[in-house]
Order: C-alpha cells, then sequence, then structure tokens
C-alpha cells in the first residue's frame, strides 16, 4: 500500500513501507534493537531510551537532490544526538546504527540507569531466565557497578489474586499501565507520585478491581509484576512450551502453555504470535487448572442393565466393554425402533476433525440425522442460520481489521463475558484508531459505558427485533442495499427480497421503533445512518441472539440490517457472530445441525450428498433430522430412546430443567462422553472419559473462520480417550470400516470432501490459518421480513442473563480461582427496583418463573434496567433452566424477598 | 506583605461518599464550563475539594474522578503526581520553606532549622495540636526576595530571618 | 523599579485596575489592531521585531506563530506559560502582580494574530494568590468587553481562562504543560508533532511566556523598528532579569539586550552585598551552566552568552560568593532536578537521583578521587539522551561547574566541607 523506502541498517540495506518505525526495520534487517517501553499494540513512547541509535539522512543540495561523498555513495548527515528507534518513522535514504560508539554509548548508559535502582534479586525473580533487563544486561551491561549509593526502596504488595508487585524491579516503563488502560479499557493501574519516586500500584493500592486478564504481567519486562498463581512454581527452563489455541471462547486466541512433567503450570500469550498478539483473558491465563484436575474420569462407566432407574450405578467399566454395550445397545435401539429413536447432541467443545467423525457416526454409520450441536437453542434454527446472517460465507474480515472498523454496532452480547477478546480489539480499536461503539443492550456492559464515547441503546428486554426492524427501517430510508465495492450489485436475492422488506418494514418508523424499545428516535435514526455512511462498519452479534426464542426472526433480521447498512457488502465491513465456544463454527462447518451435511450441503440435495455418500460408503437420509430443542422435547415424550452427549453439560445448559431431568430419566440409553462425572453423565448409561483440549491435537475453527491448528501439550491422561478414538471404536464396534490413524488422516478427507475446505492441509494452518470464504456464498442470501410477535413467557419482572467473566460453564466452575473471583451468583436489581422490593443487603430473592423456581442472595446494580433481573448464567451456582424455558420474546419472572441469603451449594 | 493568611478547615477526613456542598457547587460548575471536555478540570476541582476538606482523602478523591468522568486510578495518579496535593492531613498553617539555591544561599537553611527548633517537627510533620505542618519546597519563583516562605496558598513572606518568621507564627490567628 | 517598556509604568499606583492600566495607554494597541490589521501582518511585524521567546529557549516568536495551520476548522489555542518555576527566575510573577491587563492585552493581539478564539494562562500551583489578581482583571476585561464574543466590538471572539498547576517544574516545559491543562499527569509528550500543529486537545496550540507576551502590545502599537532600538541584532528588545543572591540589590531589572553582566549587577544591583566577593554567576536560570567571576564583561544576549558556553535562558541570574560552596551549591540543584524530574525517562529519572547520591556523599566528605569523572560522565550519559530538556538541564549545570570549578570538587575528595557559610541541610533524597 504505501510506498517502500530503503534504510541502511548497520550496513543492511532493506526495503520496508514508509513510516515504519526504524526498530521495526531493524527487525526487518534482523539487527537487534532492545525495546523496554515499546510494544507492538502501543503507540510508540520514547521513554526508556534503551532503544538509542545513530542516524543518518542523506545530505541533499538545494535542489534536493543527494550529495555524493568522496567514494560516489550519497553523504550522509549524521543527526549530533542518538535518537530514539522505537519513535522514529525510516525515509528513504536512511542509515541507522547501532553498533557505532555513540549508539554504544548510549544504550550503556541508559542500561546502567536502569539497574541505578533495580535490585539484584534475580536468583529469587519469577521473571528469571526470560527478563528483557536480565538478557540485556548481559548482553550490553558493564561486568561492574558503578553506583555504590543506596538505591530507593518501595515494599512489594499483592494488587489482588492475581498479581504481585515488587516494585524495587519496576523500570517504568508504563506497558502495563498502558495496556491496561488502552487495550483492557480497565485503568485499573496507575503510577502514583512521580520521578525516582513514580510506583505503579492502583487507586489508594486497593487490591485491583479489573479483569485480572494479568496482561500487565504478561507485558512487563522485568519482574515487577508477575503472577501470583504461579509465583515460585517454576523455573522458566524447566518448562516445555507448547503454543495451542485456547478453548474458552470462540475469538481463537493463541496460548503458549508451559509445562512440567504432566502438570501445565502457566499460560500466556505471545507477543506477535495469534490473533491475539499476546493478549490473553482471565480464563486463558489462568483457566486451565481443570486439565490436572484429580477428578478427571480416568476410565469408562457403564451402568449394568436391570430394572430401569433401580438404583443400578455407574460402575467402572475397561474401555473395550464401554465401546461393545454402547455399540450394541445403539443397534438393538436401532433395530427396534428405527434410527430416528437415535439423536447425538454436542460438540461445540470439539475440535473440528472431531466434530465430523461424530456426525459420520450418526448420518453413516447409524443412519440418524437427530445431529445438533447448538444445545442450548430454545427454538430451532435451520444449520445454515449463521452462516447466513454473516454473509452466507463470503470473504469477512479478521479481528484484526475489525479493530480498525469505523462503527461497530454489538448487538445483544455483553463481550466481557462471552468474547472478552473481541471486547479487547474494539476497547484498542477506540482508543488508538478511532473506532466508534454503538452498542445495543439493555444492561449498560463494559463496551457501553460513557468513558468509550460511544453510544449506548438501552432498548428494553424483549424488544431486540423491533430495534433491529427499525434500524433497518432507517437503513433503507437513506437509500437501497450498497453495492459492493467492486461496483457489482448486491446479490439478486437481496434485490429480489427488497420491495417486500420496505413494505413490511413501512409500519416501523422511528417513532414505532422508539415506542417499542425505548430507544428514542433519533437515536435508532442516527445509529442507522452511522452504519450506513462510516467508512466501514461491523455488526456483532452471538449467543444472546442465537439462544433467544425469535431468534430465526433475529438473525434473519441482522441479515436485512446486514445489507441494508452495507456491513455485507462494503469494504472492510462484516457481519460477525462471535458464538460461545471455541469449537461453534467449527461445529457448523462440520454439519452438526440436522439438515445440512459438512460444508452447509443440504441434505435434501441429491446431487450435492452424492460425494457424502460415496465416501462414507453409506446412504445418507435425505430428510432433516430433528434440531437440539426437538430432541429435547421428543426424547422426554419418550419418542428418542438414545442420546449421545458430547461435552456439554446438558442438564444445566439446556433451556428447561425439568424438560431435560425428564428426558434423560426417559431415555432408554445415554451416552456421555467428558472430561469429568458431570450431572449429566451421573445419568448416563454409558460414561466415555474424554481428552481436555491439552492432550491432543487438531484443528479449531475461530469466529472470524480462521483456522488455526492446536498441539498437544501433555501425553493424555492414563485411562482417557480422545472424543475421535471414542467415535472410532463405537463405529468399529458398529461395523463400520474407520481406520484413522490420526486426526490430520481425518482433516485429510475432510479437505477432500468438504467445499470451502478444499485443498488444505494441516501445515497451511501454521502458525495462522486463513479464514475460509466461499465466493459464490455457500448459503444463499434473502432479504425478508422478520417478524415474531409472540409475548414472553411468564409474567413480572424480564429475567435477564448472560455469560460473566469469571464463569463461563461447568469447567470454570472447577478452577478455584475463577470460581473466587467470580463470588456468589447473584441476582442483580436496579436501585429502583431494589426498592421497590423492598431489599435490604444481605436478602435473598425468590424468583419464579413458569418453570419452577430460584433463590439467589441480592446485589443493586444501576447497569440493570428498572423492570428486570439480572443473574449470569453458566455460574457454579445459579442453574437458571430451571425456571423454565424462554418462550416468544424472553422470559419473565416474579421476583419477592425471601429472607436472609444462604449459600446453597453447588 | 499581605495580612494573617486564610486558615484551612480544620481536616475532617470524610469516610464514605461524599457529595460536593450545595455551596460548592457553583464553582465546580463553573470549573468545569472553562474547557471543551470534562477532564481538563481535574486539577481545578483538586483544588476546590482541597480548599473545602483541606486535604484529599480516597473518598474525595472518587468524588472528584466521578465529577470529571475517570477512573478513580487515573485520578489517583494524577493528585499523587503534583506535590501540592495533600494526600495525608496537614495542619491548619501549612509552612513551606523554599530550600532551592537562591534561597538557601540566603540562609534558608537556617530558617528551616530554627522553625523545625522552635515547633519540634521535621519535614512533612505536623504539631501534635494540628496547627503547623512543616515542609521543605523547591523554589517558589521569589528568589530575589529569599529566605522565603509560603503558608498554605498565600503570598510568599519574604525576605524572613529568624526573628521575622517568629513575628509572623506569632501573627498567625 | 523600572525600565524601557515592560516596567516603565509598573510601580504606578492602581496599574492592576483596568482603569489606570487605560490611563497609561493600556488596550490602545487592540483598538489600533483588531479588524484593522490582518493576522498575517501582525505575524510579519513581529517577525521583523526580533522578539524571541522569553521563556528560556529565545525561539523566534513571529516565526513560531507562523507554524500554526491556516484555514483549519479546528479550534486554535493560545496557551500563555506562567509557570514560571526555573529556580532564579522571578519576573513574571511581578509582570502579572502589578500589571495583569498587559497580559492580558498579549494575548487578545497574539490570539488574534493566530486567530484563536480561546486562551488559557497556565500558572504555577504556588500562584494560587496570584490567580486572583488575573481573575480579577479578567472579570474586568470582561466586563469591559474586552474578552468575549466580540473585544471591543470588532466582532472577533476571544475567552480567557486561568489555570492552576499544582507543584511541578516539569509542567513549565511546553508539552508537559499541556498535559496538565488537559488533566493528565503533567508528562510531556512526544516532538513531532509540535504544538503549533497538535497542541492543547490535539489542535494547534501556542504557547508563549508571560513576558514574550506582555512585548506584544509594545511591538504591535509601535511598529518593529522601534522595538529594535533597544538590543542587539540577533537579539532584539529588552529582557527582564531577576537577580537573586548576595548582591546588596536583588530584583527584576528590564534592560536592554546585551547590556554586560557586570553593569546589571555592578551599576543597578549595587554589586555584592559588604564583605561578600562576587565567585560565580547563573546568567540563565539553574539549568545553564555558571560563569566564574572573570566572564563578568560578557553581554546578556543570545549569542554571546552561547560564545561562553552558557545560556541567556530565562533571565534568571544566580549570583554566588566566594564564600559559597559550588559541590553543595550543585548538590542542591540537584535536588531540585531529581524531585522534579517526572520519570519519564529512564536517564533523567535514576541521572538526578544518581547523581543527588554522589554529591551528597562529596559534600559530607565520603566522595571518591573517581566520582568526579563519574559525574562527568552520567552528565554526558543524560546530556541529549533525555526524554525532554529537563535531563539536559540537570546534566549542563554539572558540565559547567565542574568545568570552572573541579578544583573545588577535587577539594572534596576525603574531606568535609568546611568552606560552606551555610550549614548542612541533610535533605538527603528528596522524598
Ligand atoms: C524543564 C523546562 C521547564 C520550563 N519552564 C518554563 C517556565 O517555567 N516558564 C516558561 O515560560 N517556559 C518554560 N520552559 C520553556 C517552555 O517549554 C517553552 O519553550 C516556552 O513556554 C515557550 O514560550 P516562549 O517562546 O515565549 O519563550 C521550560 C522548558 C523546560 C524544558
Ligand atoms: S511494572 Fe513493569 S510494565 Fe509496569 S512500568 Fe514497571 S517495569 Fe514497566
Ligand atoms: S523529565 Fe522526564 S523525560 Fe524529561
Amino acid at each position: 500500500m504505501s510506498a517502500k523506502v530503503r534504510v541502511t541498517i548497520n550496513g543492511r540495506t532493506v526495503e520496508v513501507p514508509a513510516g515504519t518505525l526504524v526498530t521495526d526495520a531493524a527487525r526487518a534487517a534482523e539487527v537487534h534493537i532492545p525495546v523496554f517501553c515499546s510494544h507492538a499494540k502501543l503507540p510508540p513512547l520514547g521513554a526508556c531510551r534503551i532503544c538509542l541509535v545513530e542516524i543518518g539522512l542523506p545530505r541533499k543540495d538545494r535542489d534536493g537532490k543527494p550529495v555524493l561523498g568522496a567514494d560516489g555513495g550519497p553523504e550522509i548527515a549524521w543527526n549530533p544526538k542518538p535518537q530514539t528507534g522505537c519513535t522514529t518513522p525510516v525515509s528513504e535514504g536512511m542509515v541507522v546504527a547501532t553498533d557505532s560508539p555513540v549508539a554504544v554509548k548510549a544504550r550503556k548508559g541508559t542500561m546502567e540507569f536502569l539497574l541505578v535502582n533495580h535490585p539484584l534479586d534475580c536468583p529469587v525473580c519469577d521473571e528469571g531466565g526470560e527478563c528483557q533487563l536480565q538478557d540485556l544486561a548481559f548482553a550490553f551491561g558493564a561486568d561492574f557497578s558503578r553506583m555504590s549509593d543506596a538505591k530507593r526502596t518501595f515494599v512489594s504488595e499483592n494488587l489482588g489474586p492475581v498479581v504481585k508487585k515488587e516494585a524495587n524491579r519496576c523500570i517504568v516503563c508504563m506497558r502495563c499501565v498502558r495496556y491496561c488502560d488502552e487495550i483492557m479499557g480497565e485503568d485499573a493501574l496507575t503510577p502514583h507520585r512521580r520521578g525516582v519516586r513514580t510506583e505503579i500500584s492502583s487507586f489508594d493500592r486497593q487490591p485491583l478491581d479489573c479483569e485480572q486478564c494479568g496482561n500487565c504481567v504478561e507485558v512487563c519486562p522485568v519482574g515487577a509484576l508477575t503472577a501470583l498463581p504461579y509465583r515460585f512454581k517454576a523455573r522458566p527452563w524447566d518448562l516445555r512450551q507448547h503454543i495451542t489455541i485456547c478453548p474458552w471462547c470462540s475469538n481463537g486466541c493463541s496460548v503458549r502453555l508451559g509445562v512440567r512433567g504432566t502438570e501445565i503450570l502457566r499460560a500466556r500469550g505471545t507477543e506477535r504470535r495469534g490473533v491475539n498478539q499476546e493478549y490473553l483473558c482471565v480464563r486463558g491465563r489462568f483457566g486451565y487448572g481443570f486439565v490436572n484436575d484429580a477428578a478427571r474420569l480416568t476410565g469408562a462407566l457403564v451402568r449394568p442393565p436391570g430394572a430401569a432407574g433401580a438404583g443400578n450405578a455407574l460402575e467402572p467399566a475397561s474401555f473395550e466393554e464401554a465401546v461393545a454395550h454402547a455399540a450394541a445397545r445403539l443397534r438393538e435401539i436401532a433395530a427396534r425402533d428405527g434410527a430416528d429413536a437415535i439423536a447425538f447432541l454436542g460438540g461445540e467443545k470439539l475440535g473440528l476433525e472431531e466434530q465430523y467423525l461424530f456426525q459420520k457416526l450418526a448420518r453413516a454409520v447409524l443412519g440418524t440425522n437427530h445431529v445438533d450441536s447448538r444445545t442450548r437453542l430454545v427454538a430451532p434454527l435451520p444449520g445454515t442460520a449463521f452462516l447466513k446472517a454473516t454473509g452466507g460465507g463470503r470473504p469477512s474480515i479478521s479481528l484484526d481489521e475489525l479493530g480498525r472498523t469505523k462503527e461497530v454496532l454489538v448487538l445483544g452480547d455483553d463481550l466481557q463475558g462471552e468474547s472478552p477478546f473481541l471486547q479487547a480489539v474494539l476497547l484498542r480499536g477506540q482508543h488508538q484508531q478511532g473506532v466508534h461503539l454503538t452498542v445495543a443492550h439493555p444492561r449498560r456492559v463494559k463496551l457501553a459505558r460513557a468513558r468509550f464515547g460511544g453510544v449506548w441503546l438501552g432498548l428494553a428486554p424483549g424488544s431486540e427485533l423491533a430495534l433491529l426492524n427499525g434500524l433497518t427501517r432507517a437503513a433503507l430510508d437513506l437509500g437501497d442495499p450498497l453495492p459492493a465495492p467492486s461496483g457489482g450489485p448486491p446479490p439478486a436475492e437481496v434485490a429480489a427480497g427488497l420491495p417486500a422488506l420496505r413494505t413490511a418494514l413501512a409500519a416501523w418508523t422511528p417513532e414505532r421503533a422508539a415506542q417499542a424499545t425505548g430507544v428514542p428516535a433519533a437515536a435508532i435514526v442516527a445509529a442507522a445512518r452511522r452504519l450506513r455512511e462510516a467508512p466501514s462498519r461491523a455488526i456483532v452479534f452471538g449467543r444472546a441472539y442465537a439462544e433467544h426464542a425469535q431468534a430465526a426472526a433475529l438473525l434473519q433480521a441482522v441479515e436485512n440490517l446486514g445489507w441494508a447498512t452495507g456491513a455485507l457488502t462494503a469494504g472492510r465491513s462484516c457481519v460477525l457472530y462471535a458464538g460461545p465456544h471455541s469449537g461453534t463454527q467449527g461445529a457448523l462447518d462440520m454439519g452438526l445441525a440436522p439438515d445440512v451435511l459438512p460444508g452447509y450441503v443440504p441434505l435434501a440435495d441429491a446431487a450435492a450428498r452424492a460425494p457424502f455418500e460415496k465416501q462414507w460408503n453409506a446412504k445418507l437420509g435425505a430428510a432433516p433430522g430433528l434440531t437440539a430443542p426437538e430432541i429435547l422435547a421428543a426424547a422426554a415424550a419418550g419418542r428418542v430412546k438414545a442420546l449421545w452427549i458430547v461435552g456439554d453439560e446438558w442438564v444445566r445448559s439446556a433451556p428447561d430443567r425439568a424438560l431435560v431431568e425428564q428426558a434423560l430419566a426417559r431415555a432408554e440409553l445415554v451416552i456421555v462422553s467428558d472430561l469429568f462425572l458431570t450431572e449429566t453423565a451421573r445419568r448416563a448409561h454409558v460414561v466415555f472419559p474424554a481428552v481436555s483440549f491439552a492432550e491432543k491435537e487438531g484443528v479449531l475453527v475461530d469466529c472470524e473462520r480462521r483456522l488455526q491448528r492446536t498441539a498437544r501439550a501433555l501425553a493424555p491422561r492414563r485411562g482417557a480417550k480422545s472424543d475421535g478414538e471414542i467415535f472410532q471404536a463405537v463405529a468399529r464396534a458398529l461395523g463400520a470400516a474407520w481406520s484413522y490413524r490420526t486426526n490430520e488422516d481425518v482433516f485429510r478427507e475432510i479437505a477432500r470432501l468438504v467445499p470451502g475446505y478444499e485443498g488444505l492441509s494441516w501445515a497451511t494452518l501454521l502458525p495462522l490459518g486463513p479464514q475460509w470464504a466461499s465466493e459464490p456464498a455457500r448459503v444463499a442470501a434473502s432479504l425478508r421480513p422478520a417478524a415474531d410477535e409472540r409475548p414472553a413467557a411468564g409474567e413480572g419482572l424480564w429475567l435477564l442473563s448472560g455469560g460473566v467473566l469469571f464463569q463461563q460453564g461447568s469447567l470454570g466452575h472447577r478452577i478455584e480461582l475463577l470460581t473466587r473471583l467470580a463470588g456468589a451468583a447473584c441476582a442483580r436489581f436496579h436501585p429502583d427496583e431494589w426498592k421497590r422490593l423492598g431489599l435490604t443487603a444481605g436478602d435473598a430473592v425468590l424468583l419464579e418463573g413458569p418453570g419452577g423456581s430460584l433463590t439467589l442472595p441480592v446485589a443493586v446494580d444501576e447497569s440493570v434496567p428498572p423492570g428486570a433481573v439480572f443473574v449470569p448464567y453458566a455460574h457454579r451456582d445459579v442453574e437458571l433452566n430451571r425456571l423454565g424455558s424462554p418462550g416468544g420474546a424472553g422470559l419473565r419472572v416474579k421476583a419477592s424477598k425471601a429472607g436472609i441469603a444462604q449459600r446453597t451449594g453447588v | 506583605m499581605s495580612g494573617a493568611p486564610a486558615p484551612h478547615t480544620a481536616p475532617a477526613g470524610p469516610v464514605g461518599p461524599v457529595a460536593w456542598p450545595s455551596a460548592l457547587q457553583p464553582k465546580v460548575a463553573e470549573a468545569l464550563s472553562h474547557y471543551p471536555n470534562r477532564r481538563s478540570a481535574v486539577l481545578p476541582l483538586l483544588w476546590i475539594a482541597q480548599r473545602e476538606w483541606g486535604w484529599l482523602p480516597p473518598e474525595v478523591l472518587r468524588l472528584v474522578a466521578r465529577t470529571v468522568e475517570l477512573p478513580d486510578a487515573e485520578v489517583f495518579g494524577v493528585a499523587t503526581f503534583y506535590t501540592m496535593f495533600n494526600l495525608k492531613p496537614v495542619g491548619k498553617y501549612h509552612l513551606q520553606v523554599c530550600m532551592t539555591l537562591s534561597c538557601s544561599l540566603m540562609g534558608a537553611d537556617r530558617l528551616f532549622q530554627h522553625l523545625s527548633g522552635r515547633l519540634g517537627i521535621g519535614h512533612g510533620e505536623t504539631t501534635p495540636d494540628g496547627r503547623f505542618t512543616l515542609r521543605r519546597v523547591e523554589c517558589l519563583a521569589a528568589c530575589g526576595g529569599g529566605p522565603c516562605l509560603q503558608v498554605n496558598e498565600e503570598k510568599f513572606h519574604e525576605n524572613l530571618d529568624e526573628a521575622a518568621v517568629d513575628r509572623l507564627l506569632e501573627r498567625l490567628p | 523599579m523600572t525600565g524601557p517598556l515592560l516596567f516603565k509604568d509598573i510601580d504606578t499606583p492602581g496599574l492592576a485596575g483596568l482603569d489606570t492600566y487605560r490611563r497609561v495607554g493600556g488596550y490602545a494597541t487592540v483598538l489600533a489592531v483588531l479588524g484593522r490589521q490582518t493576522p498575517d501582518q501582525c505575524i510579519e511585524i513581529v517577525k521583523a521585531s526580533g522578539l524571541r521567546g522569553r521563556g528560556g529557549a529565545g525561539f523566534p516568536t513571529g516565526l513560531k506563530w507562523s507554524f500554526v495551520p491556516k484555514g483549519t476548522e479546528r479550534p486554535k489555542y493560545l496557551v500563555c506559560n506562567a509557570d514560571e518555576s526555573e529556580p532564579g527566575t522571578f519576573k513574571d510573577r511581578e509582570l502579572i502582580e502589578k500589571n495583569p491587563h498587559s497580559l492580558i492585552e498579549g494575548m487578545i493581539l497574539a490570539g488574534w494574530a493566530i486567530q484563536s478564539n480561546a486562551g488559557y494562562v497556565y500558572l504555577r500551583g504556588e500562584f494560587g494568590w496570584l490567580q486572583k489578581i488575573l481573575d480579577q482583571a479578567i472579570a474586568e476585561a470582561y466586563a469591559a468587553g474586552l474578552l468575549g464574543r466580540d473585544v471591543a466590538g470588532t466582532g472577533f471572539r476571544f475567552d480567557l481562562h486561568t489555570h492552576l498547576g499544582a507543584g511541578a517544574y516539569i509542567c513549565g516545559e511546553e508539552t508537559a504543560l499541556l498535559s496538565s491543562l488537559e488533566g493528565y499527569r503533567g508528562q510531556p509528550r512526544l516532538k513531532p508533532p509540535f504544538p503549533a500543529v497538535e497542541g492543547l486537545y490535539r489542535c494547534p496550540t501556542i504557547v508563549n511566556n508571560v513576558e514574550t507576551l506582555v512585548n506584544i502590545p509594545h511591538i504591535l502599537g509601535q511598529g518593529a523598528a522601534w522595538y529594535r532600538q533597544w538590543g542587539t541584532e540577533k537579539s532584539a528588545g529588552t529582557k527582564v532579569f531577576s537577580v537573586s543572591g548576595p548582591v546588596k540589590r536583588p530584583g527584576n531589572y528590564e534592560l536592554p539586550l546585551g547590556v554586560p553582566l557586570r553593569v546589571l549587577l555592578e551599576e543597578h544591583c549595587g554589586g555584592m552585598r559588604d564583605g561578600l566577593k562576587l565567585k560565580a554567576v547563573i546568567p540563565g536560570g539553574s539549568s545553564v551552566p555558571p560563569l566564574p567571576a572573570s566572564l563578568l564583561d560578557t553581554p546578556l544576549d543570545f549569542e554571546s552568552m552561547n560564545a561562553v558556553g552558557t545560556f541567556l535562558g530565562s533571565g534568571g541570574v544566580i549570583v554566588i560568593d566566594e564564600q559559597t560552596c559550588m559541590v553543595d551549591s550543585l548538590w542542591n540543584l540537584m535536588r531540585f532536578y531529581a524531585h522534579e524530574s517526572c520519570g519519564k525517562c529512564t536517564p533523567c529519572r535514576e541521572g538526578t537521583y544518581w547523581m543527588t547520591g554522589i554529591l551528597e556523599r562529596l559534600e559530607r566528605g565520603q566522595g571518591r578521587a573517581s566520582d568526579i569523572d563519574l559525574l562527568a560522565d552520567l552528565a554526558d550519559n543524560i546530556l541529549g539522551r533525555s526524554f525532554c530538556p529537563l535531563g539536559d538541564a540537570a546534566a549542563m549545570p554539572v558540565q559547567g561547574f565542574l568545568k570552572h570549578f573541579r578544583a573545588e570538587f577535587e577539594h572534596h575528595v576525603g574531606q568535609r566541607c568546611l568552606a560552606n557559610r551555610r550549614r548542612d541541610s541533610r535533605m538527603g533524597v528528596p522524598a
């Protein structure tokens, strides 16, 4: 893009884009310029002065022509003062020296100054061995110290449960403070005082009240900030490092596991690597303890046949016995009730290859199309719904580009809990790239805070569809859907749907939308205008819409808005679905949905089905199977008799607790593969012990549809099997001729067979795989009215829920640090509601929904709107699905004071 | 030389959330009105607060942070950068003796020691009766009148010697 | 005290009031210039006058103004630097205290020249009492229609506010000043971009010293040629010298640039106090190297000072007598710089701390012979390596003291200083 210039560094000439900083140009020339205050994600600061180099420019004559020296080369005018390489952009003909006497003296001088007050406590410093200051002292420092006076000293302190601070070691590079502010949007750290007394700490030295991400520790180049959970656990040279992908959400962060023996001792990011480029959230950094949890399953369990439910307990069995038993029972049920009596659920946490095998087992071996990974869906959705809403597989943008998009609309999710890295991308974009945020959420979530300069559309709960319709109408009032940047018209289906959509939206005037949503009409019109007119724009949504009772209509409405605003057509724009799990996108890609084969191939399309039938050597049913909510109902009604649930705590996460209990009780055969004896597994007839993310390799597809390789960091826990091995063993027991030696074999088959994945191989996925895309789109677009006027279920307050940062599902409950940080799950009320209910601190509240009730401690929370109650989901202490399934536009519950809170256990 | 300096109100040290007293609200609004963004008012508001409460306890810093819509920590970082904000209570009369070269040439060190001896306190200390805090400060821009001293925020007292400073202390109400 | 220009009427009773100021000709230039001369003409006149910044760096004022981009939609700001924290300097205080309207008038005119509609005066925190005086004058000017929406009926809008710092020398550095004005810790910012292009609130901003600005009404009122009757070719006009130390009559003296240092000290200040002999003079505020008595005939102008290895700086002239210990003096100054270092960059933060420790040891008789070269080398490692000129300001005096008074430092090695007539202050490390 920008013009290239030639720079010579220590005699090596490289060509780099104009404006590249000298330090980066040096990297290209393979010359090492040390830095401390400079960081890839932060604007240049120029404070630490370790990167001082000597810089010269070609001398120019009056006409701007370079003056030639005696040797015929251009004469160089050297700047008399050394310059900071981290702040100086290169220009044509620039000459840089890091090895000249001036540069060497400057660097040594700074090095010496850095050690003036730095203690020589390397032997007891956790940073030892990977301390940048130590490395530099080794490389450039003097072998004796001229500093013999007393050092200034601070006392060390713990800044909360994560950060240990040893201020004497601090070199005041400000990386931690700036990262906390500019990337995390937290501002929890601040320098105190000034000069040599500068000390990084918190407000009044209180424990940090923040996301506890530990990125401050990560970016600290010395041992001033270290991680308390890792303190004194290991020396870095004793650790094996394995880079893999974080299992905690769909953002696909690259994580470096430090392993000693069979134990993971820490997780870190890596600067300039992965989509996250070093960032990790608290879960990614500290949420690996479950891998070494003593409670992990170490063998299969089988419930011996007998009188149904009559006290016959799960008993240990060999893997082979369990496989044989599962296969026999599946065969029996299929023979007796037909394959349609079997359903496969889950798989959003599996790797791509296992996802592929799971549905292949269901479809090709057993002959059922009842497969669905989307176990939390409340209402049926086609398997193509998410891809269609995001453009049908057309090329999208990366998270990195998303951070440079000028206008971003975030719909429904609190990204802090659901997609922490995505939130960080947007916050950094807001700070550094002028990203403007519009957040449509009933609660004033973090991204919607005034400090981030965006606009909060605080819609009334249950009015999501009205808001989308209002926005779409306002956007269409500004003109027809925009053409692609190439000038091509929008797809024919879009043009075709336009008249009907316009007619349907005629009623959705800004005023009507305002009335329905409580968002001012002007704010709706302005948001639509920003989206439509910004140089680039993006719409982001996640599980809040996916798991909404009106999901089908909402996803269509998102798509409509995407076309109407140009988010789906314009350059550097996108509609992004950030699903709940690391494998959410992969599961959809691999056909873990009842109506599509891998690659979104419709089951009903005989021609498209054919290659699969040939490869799998099976006849596939053309009729779509049941979706997860339908399977739930069918199992509860006794129509589905066998369930295989993989890596999913269905009892807690299916939308209706009473129904799921009934389904599990009624089913003749429940097979569960998991790491732990979960509540769901306790109700199973066969339990397979599965391995964790750290014990297997494969591929994950993140929310930007990027394929990334995962790596095995540990040998599998004794007795546990990878899900792929389990599926293959059962398939073979059922007579299938599967013979995959590794997941790579499976991936080869995928690359041969699955549209969109053609030609890929594991080798192409490192370090950062491609984002798959398809032109023409894999799923056809449609522009179509989106309506669903069903009212909410229940009565009383709106139940608002969502993921919270410190608790995200059953694995999180096993991480002591996370549960401690999460604290008790409270029902949160707006101060007005709090007053209305006559609550005082320490009270408990009884919430009653159509399906049951819950008693919870209470908290005041100004971010919750009046007329609603917020309860986190996936929190250890709440089983939200006891209240019943939301129907229509959401769920309402009755709230009443229930005396003093008593913490109930798990 | 100006008359008796206005005393600080006695250090109160509020705990728990505080609010701007209604009498100060116009001043707060006025300070905010001087700038195109709220953040710029952070120093003026810290001053208003310090004049009201005598020092800046954490709750007051939080109040300022709320008012300018900044994170608490950020305001803490700002307040501690500058030396004139008192993060601990100070006496009714804050005696700030300039010790930099010009004043030192004219006897500031002797003056400071005289005060220290007379009040029985050292640098940064407060007399037990809460009347005086003594502090060495850097150049006050009164070099031609050294040695000099500032009491609270009042105009400097210049050309001081032991006798003059004694008279000054005795005049204080 | 009097002077030809800025101090001419300074002791007129009531000058701080608008009526008196007007009686001595105040605001006449505003009336004569606003709407009658174009901004460009004003900048040209200031350029032609040869006026150079009086805050210390001596940058040509008209040239600086001409860097403000023209025709942008963004607001432009004028900021008066009244931080006056350079040890030895106390002129701006007197100018504002006695003649606040001359600053207001200068700012209105400068605002016009750069087409800024808003000005701030950044006063150091210890000037709370002075802020009241200036605010009072500003209120008078508003009431008289000289500030606000329609300055003197010309349709030009100019708003003016004061802003009080809170104790930080570094806030005199222009970018640190802007950080402080925006509500940040007062730390300097990267240049470029320079404030004239991207300053306050990232808008074009001119920062000028008080004395620079109070010259403006005279220059625009009487013309560049008239102004050039004082001073030298390259150092035009008058300068206020703040003299401190043991001379008979310390204080502010406004004199034409180019007047020899000796004339200032002997004729105007009445020479040394009885019984004292001059040893050294720091001619431009504590940040510049000292001159020994032998160089007393050097003219006080930018070039002549540079020629003898020092700077005119802010015009804060600190006189040091024979009985004063130079090691102790340098220790005193180094404490100041260590106390005032903002902490942003390594050489300044750590170097000033380290040098303070070494000087303390030397002064206490615990020094080593190698300490002197160490000091010199540390100063060399700071000079030109720090983020902002505060580091240089700490290093340059070290070099100057060592250059002219090395023997005194050598004499201190291993022996406690006895010559000092001041008591050991035992301040130790700044806290
Ligand atoms: C450490 C440091 C302190 C300074 N202090 C002051 C000051 O107190 N007053 C001032 O006018 N300029 C001071 N300056 C100079 C300013 O940075 C700036 O050059 C000046 O305000 C420009 O105004 P002028 O061109 O009118 O002189 C200081 C510079 C430095 C590096
Ligand atoms: S704590 Fe670490 S990251 Fe923060 S300023 Fe100090 S050295 Fe830098
Ligand atoms: S004083 Fe901190 S960099 Fe200059």
